[in-house]
This record gives C-alpha cells, sequence and structure tokens, in this order.
C-alpha cells in the first residue's frame, strides 16, 4: 500500500501478479541476472567436460590445471550473478507483500457490519495470516524458480544440441511428460489445497467460539460436547492434509524419475556412440552434466506446481475479500466545513429491509441542535438499526436522512461521522491505556496492544510514528480534551482508584475495568470526539442509577447546542428529554414529552408502568 | 500477569528466539512424537533405502564408464541401463513412502498436540482468560502447530537424513580414494564460515521478524473485533498509518535473512565447484605417477556425481534454519502456554472443615461464610460475607456496578478461588464437591448472553441430551416461543457466531429457556433489565417466576418485584454486605436501601 490514506484496493484487474509487477524493474534485473547466471554456469559443465577429457588427453598436467581456474572463475561468477537474482526477486516479493497486506487492512476497514457478520475475525485472520504468506511464496520462490527453470532448460538445451543432436532427442524424450503429469497433478493439489485452507479456517474459527465462550461452556459444563466439535475440526484438517501430502507426494517422485529417465537414456545410448566414435566420451560426460543441470529446475518444477496451485487457491480467497466492495460507499457531495455543523437532523420517511425483515418503517424525526431526543422502544423495534442508519453504518436511500439540510448519501462518510459521537452499549475498548482509548475519539493516541508495543521496546526497536502522533499525555497528566471528557463521563473517581490512573492499561495484561465503567470510557471517548450530535446507544446500562444520572445531568450543559440521542429503555434515563419517539416494528407509534406522553396512555404509559410501581422508580434499586 | 512475569517470560523468549534448534524444547516435543514411534520405525527402515537407492546410482555410472565405454566393450550395458532404472524406481518409491510416512508422523503428533492444548486450554481457570487474549491462544493451536509441523516434513527430520546421507558419501569417497576425498573437503573451512555467517544474520533477522510480526497479528486481531468503532470513530486512516509502520518494518527486518539466503545458496554451489575443480586438478598431477588415465576419467566422473550430491544439503540448509527457527520459536511459545497452569477448580486435597452452622441444610442450600477475594493482587473485591440461601427461597442482592455482586455469582460456581473464608452448597465445602457436580446443580443466567454457532436447539440443550418436547415446553414457558415464531425455522433455525442474528433481548430470552430446560436445583440469576424492553420484561417476570417457583435463586435483582419478592435482600457496597433483610424492614430501618430507594423515586417521578 503506498498511500495509507487511499483505503481502496487497485481498481481494474487483479491476478495474482498483480502486486508483484509494481516491482517489475527489480523483478527484470533479477531475471536478467537469472539469464546471466545459468549461461556462466553452463561453463562450468562445458570446462568440466574438457578437463575430463585432458586427463585422459596428451598433456593433462598443463590442460587440467588451467581448465580448473576457469571452472572455478565460472562458479564465482555465477554465485555473484545468483545473489544479486535472489536479492531482487526475494526482495521484490516482500515488498509486494507489504503493499498487499496494507491494502488488505485498509480494504478490511472499510467493510461494513453485515461482511463481519458473514465472516468470522478467526477467518479473515486465516486469511491475512496464512494466505498472504502462501502468495508471498509464489511472488518469491514461484517468480525465481519460474523464469531459472525457463532459462535452465532453454540454455542446457542449446548446449546439448551443440554436442550432440542426436543424442539430444533421445536424452529430451521423457521431458514432455513432466506437461501431462503438471495437467493431471495440478488440479489435484490446487483441490486439496483449497480443503487444507478451509478446515484450516473452519478450525481456527471453532477454537476462537469455544475461546470466547468460555464462561458458558465451563459455567453449563460444556466441556466434552464442545470438545467432540473440536476434535472433529482437527481431524479434518489432519485428514485434508494428508490428502494433500499424497498429491504432492507423488509428484515429487514422478518428476524424479523423468530426470533419471533421461539419465538412463543418456547412458545407454550415449555410450552406445561413444562406442561407435559418434562423440568423445569427454563429450558424454560434459552432456550428463548439462543433464544433471536439469534434474533440479525439474524437481523445482514439480514444487513450483503446487506452490503455484497453493498460491493461486490462496489469491482467489484474498482476491474475493480485496473485490467485496463495502456496501456503503462516500457521497460524491463536498464535506460540510466541521466547525460549521450545527447537528440538525431530519429523518424523512425512512424505510429499511434487511435480510428481508422490514426493520424500519417510514419513520420520519427531526431533531434540532440544542435538544436531547430519546428513542425507546421494545428490543427488535428499531431503535439500534436507526442509529447504524444514521452514521451510515447501515446504507440508506437517498433522501431520507438529512444532517443541516443535506441528505447524508452525499456526504463523505468522514464528515458525516465526524459529526457524529457514539457510544455503544457493549463497549469495545484497545489494549491500550485509558488515556489512548479516550484519545481515540478525536483521532490521537496509539490503538497498537500495549504489550506488543513493550515487547517492540524489548527488542529494540524504535517506533518512528511514536513521536508525530499527537501527545496524550503531558508529564504523566492527560491533555485537556482527555481530562474534560473523562470528568463528563464520570470517570474521575475510577481513575483515582488506578496506581497507573490514565496509564492504566485496559484488557490484556491489562486490568479488568467492570461493565460499567467500559461504558464510561467509551462515553468519554464519544465526548472526546467533540460531537455536533451525540448518540447514546443504551450506554450507561451497566453504569449504577446514581451515577447515570448525575452524567445524564450533565450531559446536558455539555451537549448545549448540539443534538443528543438518547437510547434506554429506563423512564428515568429518558423521562427529561426534550422529545421522547417510541417505535415498535419499526414504526413511530408515539412522540411527545414525558408528560403528554403519560398522559395518552399508550406504549410509553405502559413502560412507566412496568418500571413504576407504588410510586417508587425502580428500574433498579441499584444496578 | 503482573509486569515483571511478564517480562521475564519476554526475556524467556528472546532467549530462545532465532536459535535453530534446543534440546529442552525438542524433549518437549518428543512427547507428543512418542504415540506415533511406530511412524518413526519405518522412516528410520526407509531413509537409509531411499540413500542407497540414490547413491548407488553413480556406482553404476562409474562401472559403465570403467568397465564398458571407456574400454570399448558395449556388452552389459544394457544390464546397467536396467539396473539403474531399477534403482531410480525404487528410490522414487521409497521416498513417497518416507514423504508420506513423515507426514503422517507429523501431522498426528500435531493433532495431538493440539489436542492437548485445547484439553490444556479448557482446564484452565477464569482468571487465566481474564489476561490471555483469544487471539494469542488461537495463534498456538493454528499458526504455531503449523510451524512446528513443517519441521517434520522439511526440518529436523530431513536434517537428519541428510547429515546420514552426507557421512555415507564421505565414506563411499574415502573407500574410493582416500587423498581425492580429503582434497575434496579442503573447501570445508570455508563452508563452516559460511554457514556461521548465516546463521547469525538469520538469527538476528528472524527475531525482529517475530516480534514486528507478532505486533502486526494483534494489531488487525483487535481493529477487526471493533471494526464498528474504528468506523464510527473514522480511525481507519489513522490505524492504517500505525499498521503501516508496523508493515513496513516487519518488511525491512527480512532482508537481511534474504541476503544470507542468497549468499548461503549461491555460495555453497560455488564452493562445490571448488571442490570439482580442485579434484579434477589433483587428478591431472597425479597421471604424471603413471596412474591409469582411464580409472582416474571414471574417479574423476564419479566424485563429481558424489560431491554434487554432497552439496545439495548444504545448500538448502538455510532454507532448513528457518523452518527449524520458526519451529523452535513456535514451541518455545506453546510449552511457555503448557507450562503455565492454572487449572480450573482442581480438586482440593484434604476436605476443608465444614462448621457446624452450615453441615446439613442447617444454614441453607447455598451458604457463604466470611468470605474475602480479590482479583489479582489488587483491592479486596469481597470482605467477609456471610449468608444463606435456604432451600427454596429467594435472596435478592443489590448494590452499585462495582460492589462485588457479581463476584458472588463466580464465586459459588468456583469460576475463581476465594482467598479466605468457605462457601457451602448441600453442607459441602464446594471445593470438596466435584466441579462437574457443582456446575451441574447451580445453573447461571448471566447478563451477557453467549450463544454458540449451530441451532437454536442446540444452544438450549448445550451438551445435555434433552428432547425436543423438553425444549419446545421451556420455551413456552419463559415466551421466547414469541421469538421463535418470528423465524421460519424455530428451534431449527441457526445461530450465526456469537448469536449475531439475534437481537440482546431475544438472546436474554433464549438463555431463560436455556436454563429453564435444565431444571436447575440452585438458579443464580444475573437480571439484565436494560435489554430487555417491557412487553418482554413482563414475558420473563412471568417465565421467571415460574422458573423460580421452589427453586433456590440467588438472584443480582434490578427489577422491583424481584426485590419485593424476595425471602431476603443484601445490600452490598464495597464487597460487604451493609444490610440485611425485607423490603420492608430495610425501608422501616431507613438505611441505605431505603436512601437507594429515594433517590429513584426522586428520579422516576
Amino acid at each position: 500500500m503506498s498511500v495509507p490514506s487511499s483505503p481502496t484496493p487497485p481498481a481494474g484487474a487483479l491476478t495474482p501478479w498483480t502486486y508483484v509487477l509494481r516491482y517489475r524493474g527489480r523483478i527484470y534485473v533479477g531475471g536478467v541476472m537469472l539469464l546471466l547466471t545459468n549461461l556462466l554456469f553452463l561453463g562450468v559443465p562445458v570446462t568440466m567436460g574438457m578437463a575430463v577429457q585432458a586427463i585422459g588427453g596428451p598433456d593433462p598436467a598443463g590442460e587440467v590445471p588451467r581448465l580448473a581456474l576457469l571452472m572455478s572463475a565460472f562458479a564465482i561468477g555465477t554465485a555473484v550473478t545468483r545473489i544479486v537474482s535472489r536479492v531482487m526477486i526475494f526482495n521484490a516479493a516482500r515488498a509486494a507483500e507489504y503493499d498487499l497486506r496494507g491494502d488488505l487492512f485498509a480494504h478490511l476497514l472499510t467493510l461494513d457490519p453485515g461482511y463481519y457478520r458473514a465472516h468470522p475475525t478467526g477467518d479473515v485472520m486465516s486469511r491475512l495470516t496464512s494466505d498472504v504468506q502462501t502468495v508471498r511464496a509464489l511472488w518469491g520462490a514461484g517468480i525465481l524458480n519460474l523464469v531459472n527453470t525457463g532459462f535452465a532448460f532453454v540454455t542446457v538445451m542449446v548446449m546439448m544440441l551443440r554436442v550432440d543432436p542426436v543424442l539430444t532427442f533421445w536424452a529430451i524424450l521423457p521431458f514432455p511428460t513432466i506437461f501431462v503429469i503438471g495437467q493431471f497433478m495440478g488440479r489435484r493439489i490446487y483441490r486439496a489445497s483449497r480443503a487444507v485452507q478451509q478446515n484450516l479456517g473452519a478450525l481456527s474459527n471453532a477454537i476462537q467460539e469455544d475461546l470466547t465462550g468460555i464462561q458458558v461452556i465451563k459455567a453449563y459444563g460444556v466441556e466434552d460436547a464442545r470438545r467432540i466439535g473440536f476434535v472433529e475440526h482437527s481431524e479434518k484438517v489432519l485428514a485434508s492434509n494428508m490428502d494433500l501430502t499424497r498429491v504432492r507426494g507423488q509428484l515429487g517422485p514422478a518428476l524424479a524419475a523423468v530426470g533419471s529417465l533421461a539419465a538412463v537414456i543418456v547412458l545407454f545410448v550415449g555410450g552406445r556412440r561413444v562406442l561407435s566414435h559418434d562423440i568423445e566420451l569427454g563429450n558424454l560426460i560434459e552432456f550428463n552434466g548439462y543433464l544433471a543441470r536439469l534434474a533440479w529446475p525439474t524437481l523445482a518444477l514439480g514444487w513450483m506446481l503446487s506452490l503455484l496451485e497453493r498460491g493461486r487457491a490462496s489469491w482467489t480467497r484474498l482476491e474475493s475479500l480485496l473485490r467485496t466492495r463495502p456496501a456503503v460507499a462516500d457521497g460524491a457531495g463536498a464535506a460540510l466545513d466541521p466547525e460549521e455543523v450545527a447537528g440538525d437532523v431530519r429523518v424523512e420517511g425512512l424505510t429499511l429491509e434487511l435480510e428481508g425483515r422490514r426493520i424500519l418503517d417510514d419513520v420520519s424525526l427531526h431533531m434540532t441542535p440544542g435538544t436531547i431526543t430519546a428513542i425507546v422502544g421494545r428490543t427488535g423495534s428499531g431503535k439500534s438499526t436507526l442509529v447504524d442508519a444514521l452514521a451510515r453504518v447501515i446504507d440508506v436511500p437517498p433522501g431520507t436522512i438529512f444532517l443541516d439540510g443535506r441528505d447524508v448519501t452525499t456526504l463523505p462518510l468522514a464528515s458525516l461521522r465526524g459529526a457524529i459521537g457514539y457510544a455503544p452499549q457493549e463497549a469495545f475498548l484497545f489494549s491500550t491505556s485509558i488515556a489512548d482509548n479516550i484519545a481515540f475519539g478525536f483521532g490521537a493516541g496509539s490503538t497498537l496492544p500495549k504489550a506488543r508495543a513493550d515487547e517492540l521496546d524489548r527488542a529494540g526497536i524504535a517506533r518512528r510514528a511514536e513521536a508525530e502522533r499527537a501527545p496524550v499525555l503531558i508529564d504523566g497528566e492527560p491533555v485537556p480534551r482527555i481530562a474534560d471528557a473523562a470528568g463528563a463521563a464520570g470517570l474521575v473517581r475510577d481513575l483515582e482508584q488506578m496506581p497507573q490512573r490514565y496509564r492504566t492499561i485496559v484488557g490484556e495484561r491489562g486490568i479488568t475495568l467492570s461493565g460499567g465503567q467500559r461504558q464510561r470510557v467509551a462515553l468519554a471517548r464519544a465526548l472526546a470526539s467533540r460531537p455536533r450530535v451525540l448518540v447514546l446507544d443504551d450506554s450507561l446500562s451497566s453504569v449504577d442509577a446514581e451515577t447515570e444520572r448525575i452524567i445524564l445531568d450533565r450531559l446536558r450543559e455539555i451537549m448545549q447546542g448540539r443534538t443528543s440521542i438518547l437510547i434506554s429503555h429506563r423512564v428515568a434515563a429518558v423521562k427529561n428529554a426534550d422529545q421522547i419517539v417510541v417505535l415498535d416494528d419499526g414504526r413511530v407509534v408515539e412522540r411527545g414529552t414525558h408528560d403528554e406522553l403519560l398522559a395518552a396512555g399508550g406504549v410509553y404509559a405502559e413502560l412507566y408502568r412496568t418500571q413504576l410501581a407504588d410510586g417508587v422508580a425502580v428500574a433498579e434499586v441499584a444496578s | 500477569m503482573s509486569d515483571a512475569a511478564g517480562g521475564a517470560a519476554g526475556a524467556r523468549q528472546e532467549g530462545v528466539l532465532g536459535k535453530a534448534y534446543d534440546l529442552r524444547l525438542m524433549r518437549q516435543l518428543w512427547r507428543f512424537v512418542r504415540p506415533n514411534a511406530r511412524l518413526l520405525v519405518a522412516w528410520v527402515i526407509l531413509m537409509p533405502l531411499t540413500l542407497g537407492f540414490e547413491l548407488a546410482q553413480p556406482y553404476l555410472l562409474k562401472l559403465a564408464i570403467q568397465d564398458h565405454i571407456a574400454v570399448g566393450k558395449p556388452d552389459g550395458l544394457e544390464l546397467l541401463a536396467v539396473l539403474y532404472v531399477g534403482l531410480v524406481v525404487l528410490q522414487a518409491g521409497s521416498a513417497f513412502g518416507e514423504q508420506w510416512v513423515l507426514q503422517l508422523l507429523g501431522q498426528r503428533s500435531m493433532h495431538g498436540l493440539r489436542l492437548y492444548i485445547y484439553d490444556h486450554v479448557l482446564r484452565q481457570r477464569a482468571a487465566f482468560f481474564d489476561r490471555m487474549p483469544v487471539g494469542r491462544l488461537l495463534t498456538r493451536m493454528t499458526n504455531d502447530i503449523e510451524s512446528i509441523n513443517e519441521m517434520f516434513a522439511q526440518g529436523v527430520v530431513t536434517l537428519i537424513a541428510d547429515f546420514v546421507k552426507m557421512v555415507a558419501i564421505v565414506v563411499i569417497m574415502l573407500s574410493m580414494d582416500v587423498t581425492m576425498t580429503l582434497m575434496t573437503f579442503l573447501t570445508l573451512p570455508l563452508l563452516w564460515l559460511l554457514v556461521i555467517y548465516t546463521r547469525n544474520a538469520m538469527r538476528r533477522s528472524f527475531r525482529e521478524v517475530r516480534v514486528r510480526l507478532a505486533a502486526m497479528n494483534a494489531f488487525v486481531q483487535e481493529h477487526l473485533s471493533g471494526i464498528r468503532v474504528v468506523q464510527l470513530f473514522r480511525r481507519e486512516a489513522a490505524a492504517t498509518r500505525e499498521y503501516d509502520e508496523i508493515n513496513a518494518g516487519h518488511r525491512d527486518a527480512y532482508l537481511t535473512s534474504i541476503r544470507a539466503d542468497a549468499a548461503m545458496y549461491a555460495l555453497v554451489e560455488a564452493i562445490g565447484v571448488l571442490a570439482i575443480a580442485g579434484v579434477a586438478w589433483y587428478a591431472s598431477t597425479r597421471l604424471g605417477g603413471g596412474a591409469s588415465a582411464v580409472a582416474e576419467v571414471g574417479l574423476v566422473v564419479v566424485f563429481i556425481e558424489y560431491i554434487n550430491k554432497f552439496f545439495i544439503p548444504v545448500r538448502d540448509l538455510s532454507a532448513k534454519y528457518a523452518v527449524m527457527q520458526g519451529a523452535m520459536a513456535a514451541s518455545e511459545r506453546i510449552m511457555e502456554l503448557i507450562e503455565t497452569d492454572e487449572p480450573d477448580a482442581p480438586p482440593s486435597a484434604a476436605a476443608h472443615p465444614v462448621p457446624a452452622d452450615v453441615a446439613g441444610d442447617a444454614g441453607g442450600l447455598v451458604a457463604f461464610r466470611d468470605v474475602t477475594f480479590a482479583y489479582g493482587a489488587g483491592e479486596p473485591v469481597l470482605r467477609g460475607v456471610s449468608f444463606d440461601v435456604p432451600r427454596g427461597a429467594t435472596v435478592a442482592v443489590v448494590g452499585a456496578t462495582g460492589s462485588g455482586k457479581s463476584t458472588l455469582i463466580k464465586l459459588l460456581t468456583r469460576l475463581y478461588e476465594i482467598d479466605g473464608g468457605g462457601i457451602y452448597v448441600g453442607g459441602h465445602d464446594v471445593r470438596d464437591l466435584p466441579t462437574e457436580e457443582l456446575r451441574r446443580r447451580v445453573t447461571v443466567v448471566s447478563q451477557d448472553v453467549f450463544m454458540f454457532n449451530g441451532t437454536v436447539a442446540d444452544n438450549l440443550r448445550l451438551g445435555r441430551d434433552f428432547d425436543r418436547a423438553r425444549l419446545e415446553d421451556a420455551v413456552r414457558r419463559v415466551g421466547a416461543d414469541r421469538v421463535l415464531a418470528r423465524r421460519p425455522d424455530g428451534l431449527d433455525g441457526v445461530v450465526t457466531e456469537r448469536g449475531g442474528n439475534f437481537s440482546a433481548g431475544e438472546r436474554q430470552l433464549l438463555a431463560f429457556a436455556r436454563a429453564m430446560a435444565r431444571e436447575p436445583e440452585i438458579l443464580v440469576l444475573d437480571e439484565a433489565t436494560a435489554h430487555v424492553d417491557p412487553e418482554a420484561e413482563e414475558l420473563i417476570e412471568r417465565g421467571v417466576a415460574e422458573l423460580m417457583r421452589g427453586r433456590t435463586t440467588l438472584v443480582i435483582a434490578h427489577r422491583l418485584t424481584t426485590i419485593r419478592n424476595a425471602d431476603l435482600i443484601l445490600v452490598m457496597s464495597r464487597g460487604q454486605i451493609i444490610e440485611r433483610g425485607t423490603h420492608d424492614e430495610l425501608i422501616a430501618a431507613g438505611g441505605a436501601y431505603a436512601a437507594l430507594e429515594r433517590t429513584f423515586r426522586r428520579a422516576g417521578s
């Protein structure tokens, strides 16, 4: 990936070679060097044949040392060109791998939640690790051997013809079978490789699932049942690997046999031709030397064939990933001036269907700056979908949602999402410090897991970008934007109880935050982004009632002049909203203030009654 | 894990990093190879056969030249040619067998290792998973195992074969002509220097590569897990930049090893030719001493063949080095994982004394006595908690986030071990009950409902063999039939990863059905009102009432009805029970509970 900021893969035709051909310069130099290598290397059997001939000749002591020196010179020349060719081609492969990894990662970040529902993380990770490696092997070892084999065959053939056309004819007789073998085995190797990759993907999914659900597995004692599934997956991997071995294992000996068959023919036919004085013994030795040169390329051919097929299988998986269009595309219009966004959100007749189910049905809403809108409704009523639609995490039809009067489908995604701050119910945090997690809200901080960063430090690997990033802590104190957000999210007391305070690491090798703490860090992150539209998607559900009340009270002040959207089931949380919208089965069934809705005696009033009995608010006595 | 421990493990890993061979690791790996030792025996038989078939070929060549071609005697050449073909076929067959046996050995051993790790990991206690990211464990069981597997096909085993082959070649050469053999191996010091250079360069390079690769994978894993957040906060560009930096470092770290590998490959080949040149030169000097030209020619030709065969394995050494190094690093990581053993709920050595007041059912079916607990070395989460849940009674626990409510559940099911005091079920210390029995008797319904890939029915059964009627009954009783009615396949409907195709509320209902089907002796409920809408709430309330009828229940309560109907309410604050009693008693007492309730009255009215 050449430009980090352009997260789309190259347009146009994608072949397995697209990436590596960007470095065609190095490949060409490597190719020329390989040609030189092969030419120089021919000098070795020539001089070798001459040397053997000279030993049996009239002046061995005079001839042979000269030839031996010449042979050595050829060998050293070959070594130099070979080193250059390998370095060039393998470096090109690594460079292309780097590009591919970058494109894959950038592309993955553009794909919508729907893609990740259909493709579990384990599966995507296995593409990014083992498939990328396989494709890179195709580029490095694959190209090198492909070119080398081609040159080797051509140059050797020329030399053989020079020595004895008749013997050459006999010697190359077995070689065409290589193509038959290749055709036949190639397809089988491809199928077997694909099966291995698929089974590996399934295995890693099964493991991932068991590890994520470990608490349930333990609490319900499902270990044995899950183990059976795991054993099945692991056995499938074993079986498919053995299938691949069988196919590949047949290929090597088959090709070796071709080469050896040629050697036998040379020995037999060539021997007779020496005896009949058509050629000299030295010629036969030389000829044998050429044939030996073909042994390795021929074997490599088989290995390459499997490399090619495996590479193709892996590439197909990577290509299908790269070809997946993000379901949501940037709008074509100009971006809004981030400083000027007012945060006026209008929804007009929004109807959304997902997987054949109508989630939202003709929803119209107007949320004006400076107000708090609460969205209430039962599970599956479409509340969260509505929020996803606002930020276009799920795409919407044109002309249904407007931000400051602009159709959101005409806005660049960055411009739209930049205006919205979002605090989800299931708070996802990165395994970095609390400060980094809050700084995430305004594009600062690092998201590299801290444990990994430490490992890089220990290995003495400096990270350049560290210095370039905006600081999140100055002398251990957070920058004001972080401190303000943490304060507004009610985190100050929690932070005081942590010895490392803002440097406290979340998750991996760090502390385990409580559900409420996680939600509040996520809220701080949303507030730190200084959004024009703030969305709290049931994001204080694990926070105790008192803290929630304090946070919500403060929110009105913080969000002054801006738009807030609250999703909650809890009357206590929504009753002070300027506007309460009740969704049911994707339709807006009620709207108004708390008092109006209570008076109307509809769904909202019903909700209120469930949560308030005997005049006591009890949604949670103390969550 | 504390920072110090993490550092130590890291340092240890760096010790082995770059090494291609480590006896200790090999011994540990042997445990998994041993069950398949028969395959190893088969290989030990096949390997010399392949070698013999291969090394006999140049000898036939020598015979052909010395006895026939060079002396003009065509008779018998046919026989040699047929023998040669025979050797070629035999070599191919036995090489195939060798590969097959090796792969099977590797695959079976790794299957065994994989199962061992799986069992090991699943046996660990909950605290282990708190600090061990899923991605890392996943890598151990997939990529790391694959790396070790490579070792069988291309690494240590073939190195042994190569070594045997090289020794055999030297022996054959010595048996033919000692001085000429010594001439050949004048090049050995050169070869040695080369090997040392390559090894050092590769070790350096691989160490760096590994650290960067690990960072890269962890980075990707996290960003994919949090993709929604990444997109909503338009972090794409910044994340791509940070990724790019590690990615570029990873690429550059390889350059050293590419150079070393190229040098090794090309120079070994050159050294091989130098050896041949030396042999030819030496042969020519001997001729003056009256040696037979025909014999010398035959000898030189055979030596050329053997020298070529000798240098090929050396040439491929750097590739094998890479494989071995990868396998060693992977083994080190796996062994480190296996050595970290913090078994979940291990059986206790001696029975714990049971206080008289909880013996039998005296105290209650569930009894906590002076329980203290802290996660890791941190602040205690529970300090001296004692209470009883009499058979058939409902005890509700209320308190602020972080007061230790959820911890009670984790301790009761022995997901974590208490630091002091005792927890008793049916008069037995939970540490003395078989874990399986304990967890069968206590069924937990938590806020976070986890569902597995499969069908709804699979998820309700969860390892038990309930019949369909029982599932349908459970589903109906908790009111989850409404959830299923909306979907075409009902109980046979597919559940995708983590139940992603069900909403949080729907998952809640199904979790209740799951518990209901089990008819648990002790029910532990972590109520989650936040996820469920009023309508479902009503259904659940009814279902839960049904579920709780006559059942011993410990509930982390959020709902008024639950709290009011509880036989006992425990109010928790900072790891202690600060009040206990019925709703009316606590209101009358005018303490924390009453204050808490007033807060809500204010907030709600």
